[in-house]
């Protein structure tokens, strides 16, 4: 390849020539035909004169008569090229056309080429021509074999070739350039063999290179290949070998040419960037790429060997709590924690890239098995191969195990449990995209029953969350297109027969149908719908003790039941605030209900709310009181004004001994600390008899009315309850005192 | 044309060949004259002149050299001379003279010093001939005011 560069540089200049003959006829004529052709002439008459001129200047080329006196063109010639500098220098040496001896005797003595003397200009001038792009391409070829010696020392490259030896053996013909030789750490001196190559692998690493290196023969295939040496110096190096085989002219392969470099620095770098691309930066474990790009694999293998994979989708439960309570480190440091024990729950293999596996025999897939994260608090085990559904749900419970121990972090108790969704290969799902989508639903089913659980995945899982979903946006619907409605139940004091309040309830009038709280509010609480509705409810109720007031005289409180959320926000009491004075009622009668559960789960966070709330004179009832775990501790410290024993209780009333002994201690409990207490759920005479024999007079239930309408509260009073129309009522049903009650109760029913 | 012409031509029809090939005079061959002046065309570097000019001298030298040099019997210095003025003869047409000169360092390169005793005396009365030519050519130049 010609430099363009470079050829330009000497078409534009006149090449120039050195002209020694001792003949001047000769040297005059000569030099002006060739001066006439294009060249630059410098003439002498002698071998001397040349060589004194050579000793300061460099000719493009240089003419010699063979034959002068004193320096002959030989002896001039042989004395030129031991000049520095003159090596390639061409030399063109003139002689008699009949003389054969100085014809080979120039080529001895280093002329490059010779020529018939004769007044044969053009000849002459095409001979030099020749001369000078023959020199020239050869000066290019010294210039890029030293660039791609540079080249190859910057890249840590040399050439070498393998060539076969006696009895078609490759083990002595070994050949490596300089550079090829540095490689290693050798000296351009250096003889090295291919035993000597050899003794630097690993034994370990030497007999399947061996093996390699057989087949490549064998198959005459080309040689690309990265072998660990520990070089003579000690240095561990990874030295890529990569060589083409070459053919004698029977077509039989007779050699390796190719190139050794040493790739340590990039295998590294790779290995970086692979580790950077497959893996986590903050827990070390497989990200979602790889972990996506494993349980593929995994798949693979489950197809072929007809095997079970399992996919085990691991939420935390608190996570987002943590983290915005204790701060981002806080949440880095339980998730790297976390990441630690999940590990510990599976075989976790660490390393594994494109490639390795399918080398490495029938059981490989079993290295597959990992745990990563999807990202945020998202965890992933994979299970290569499971046997069943009860190995998958072993598995989880190892994981649910693993997290019950709490987690320090920011020197403090953290609980992070998760919640565990299983899928499994092949039954739900064929793709690890339909694995992971179906271990989501069933991680959901886990967090919307309670968290802290594993749930394999069924299709029913799925069918309920699309229901949810429809659910989910009529619901957001209802609240723009006014759809939610309150009922109010009635709250009765059955010692003096009047109405002291009413819980308001919702429901939604969704097209015909009226559909209760349990089948929407579940929803609501999960998508964060409950606060705005909650906000609504709020007003609504507000607005309805106003009408009442205006219409009969109302002056009791409406209860209204909000989630224990409601109270973590900070705005409660300006909502109350606004929806009171909106309406000129005090606030006094708005009453807030909150579950004995809800309370307890987040003592904490909602008490400073509580707090206000009552500050403002908002009342607070616990609801469904007995079912949850209060703190005895804290329940006497707690703002609230109202115990509402739960359901259930009074529903067994006179059926299960126990209930009579819980809601005995209930009403004894709320006495004890001054609380109001109400029963809930009364629906018969019996029932109201007992706990009015425990001295519990506030009560409600069917007994006393269900749910009505806002525009049937004023009818029932006026029918029913100031007519003292109604069983209930004392002057109807006799004056119940002492011991006797229960006497009566029982003669009556 | 180039090549040395043989000893036969030059000894038996120099003359005829030499009057033949040139109008100029017949010791100088007009080709190679024409030859030379084609390698200065405008004659700016006056170059036939000075190449006249410098065999004119290298003539006289090196007859002297080979003069003296067979009077010593040094016959490998007079092969050198003879081999010199060969081609300078050659180049300036003196086809002849070139002749006898390729003859005797044939002769004498072949050791053979006393067939070459007939040539060498042939050599001096052809030197004769060639350097009056030049003269007449040189001479002419300057008439022609080159």
């Amino acid at each position: 390849m010609t430099l363009h560069g470079v050829s330009q540089e000497t078409n534009d200049r006149r090449p120039t020539v050195l002209l020694v003959d001792d003949d001047e006829v000769n040297l005059l004529m000569t030099a002006a035909a060739l001066k006439d052709r294009g060249f630059d002439i410098t003439s002498v008459p002698g071998g001397e004169e040349a060589l004194s001129k050579l000793a300061s200047w460099t000719p493009d080329v240089v003419v010699l008569d063979a034959i002068m006196p004193g320096l002959d063109g030989f002896e001039t010639c042989i004395a030129l090229r031991n000049m520095p500098g003159f090596d390639n220098v061409p030399v063109l040496m003139l002689t008699g056309l009949d003389d054969e001896a100085s014809i080979n005797r120039a080529y001895q003595v280093g002329a490059t080429d010779f020529f018939v003397k004769a007044t044969q200009w053009s000849l002459l001038a095409g001979r030099l021509r020749y001369l000078l792009r023959a020199s020239r391409t050869r000066q290019e070829l010294e210039r890029s074999k030293a660039k791609l010696a540079r080249a190859q020392d910057l890249a840590r490259m040399g050439s070498f070739d393998w060539w076969m030896g006696d009895g078609r053996s490759f083990v002595n013909g070994l050949e490596l350039s300089e550079e090829g030789l540095r490689v290693f750490g050798y000296g351009p001196d250096d003889r090295v063999n291919l035993r000597d190559m050899l003794r630097m692998i690993a034994p370990t690493d030497r007999e399947p290179l061996v093996r390699l290196a057989r087949q490549i023969l064998y198959q005459v295939s080309v040689i690309a290949t990265d072998v660990p040496m520990t070089l003579p110096d000690g240095r561990f190096r990874i030295i890529h070998v990569e060589a083409e085989p070459e053919f004698d002219e029977h077509g039989h392969c007779c050699a390796y040419t190719g190139i050794v470099q040493d790739v340590t620095d990039r295998r590294i770098a790779e290995d970086r960037i692979r580790h950077l691309a497959n893996y986590d930066a903050l827990t070390n474990l497989p990200n979602r790429r790889q972990l996506i790009w494993r349980a593929e694999r995994a798949l693979e293998f489950g197809r072929r060997l007809g095997h079970q994979v399992a996919l085990l989708l691991i939420d935390l439960d608190r996570f987002k709590i943590i983290n915005d309570t204790l701060g981002h480190a806080a949440g880095d440091e339980l998730l790297m924690e976390v990441a630690f024990r999940l590990r510990g729950c599976v075989r976790h293999c660490e390393q594994l890239f494109e490639g390795v596996i399918e080398t490495a025999g029938a059981r490989s897939h079993r290295t597959l098995e990992a745990v990563g994260r999807l990202g945020g608090d998202e965890f992933v085990a994979l299970l290569p191969e499971v046997t069943d559904e009860a190995d998958a749900q072993r598995v989880a419970t190892r994981i649910l195990e693993a997290l019950r121990e709490p987690v320090v972090v920011a020197g403090q108790d953290c609980f992070a449990t998760a919640s565990v969704g299983i899928a499994l290969f092949p039954r739900d799902g064929n793709t690890v995209a339909d694995l992971l989508r179906n271990s989501d639903v069933a991680m959901y089913a886990v967090k919307s029953q309670g968290r802290n659980d594993a749930l394999v995945y069924t299709p029913r899982l799925a069918s309920r969350g699309r229901e949810k979903l429809q659910l989910e946006s009529a619901l957001h619907k209802a609240i723009e297109r006014d759809e939610l409605v309150l009922y109010y139940q009635p709250k009765v004091d059955v010692l003096s027969g009047r109405m002291v309040g009413v819980e308001a309830l919702m429901r939604w009038r969704r097209g015909d149908l009226l559909i209760q709280p349990a089948d929407f509010i579940p929803v609501a609480e999960e998508t964060n719908l409950i606060v705005p509705m909650s906000e609504w409810a709020i007003r609504q109720a507000a607005r309805q003790a106003r009408i009442w007031a205006d219409a009969f005289g109302f002056a009791d409180s409406i209860a209204v039941n909000l989630p224990n959320r409601m109270f973590e926000r900070t705005d409660l009491v300006e909502q109350i605030t606004t929806a009171v004075r909106e309406e000129g009622i005090p606030h006094g009668m708005i009453q807030l209900e909150i579950t004995e559960t809800g309370l307890m789960k987040d003592l904490a966070r909602v008490m400073p709310s509580l707090h206000r709330v009552k500050d403002i004179g908002v009342q607070i009832a616990v609801d469904d009181f007995g079912t949850g775990y209060s703190s005895l501790a804290y329940l006497t410290h707690l703002p609230i004004t109202e115990l509402k024993i739960d359901r259930s209780f009074v529903r067994e009333l006179g059926v299960v001994p126990q209930s009579m002994a819980v809601v005995t201690a209930i009403i004894a409990l709320a006495k004890s600390l001054d609380l109001k207490v109400v029963a809930e759920g009364v629906e018969n005479q019996r029932q109201m008899d007992l706990l009015y024999g425990e001295g519990c007079t506030l009560m409600q239930g069917f007994l006393f009315s269900k749910p009505l309408p806002p525009e049937e509260i004023q009818p029932w009073l006026e029918q029913v309850v100031l007519p003292k129309k109604a069983a209930w009522i004392p002057s109807v049903s006799k004056v119940l005192s002492g011991a006797d009650a229960e006497v009566d109760v029982g003669r009556r029913s | 044309m180039v090549e040395e012409p043989a000893i036969q031509d030059v000894m038996g029809d120099f003359n005829n060949t030499g009057s033949e090939r040139t109008a100029g005079g017949p010791v100088l061959d007009a080709a190679a004259m024409a030859e030379l002046r084609a390698l200065d065309p405008d004659g700016k570097a006056q170059l036939v002149k000075r190449v006249l000019a410098t065999y004119q001298g290298s003539l006289a030298r090196l007859t002297e050299q080979l003069a003296q040099a067979r009077a010593a019997g040094a016959w490998e210095q007079v092969s050198r001379v003879a081999h010199t003025l060969k081609s300078s003869s050659a180049s300036v047409g003196a086809l002849g003279l070139a002749g006898v000169c390729a003859d005797i360092e044939r002769l004498l390169r072949a050791g053979d010093s006393v067939s070459v005793q007939p040539l060498l005396d042939r050599f001096g009365s052809e030197t004769g001939r060639v350097d009056q030519a030049v003269r007449q050519a040189l001479e002419q130049l300057e008439a022609a005011g080159t």
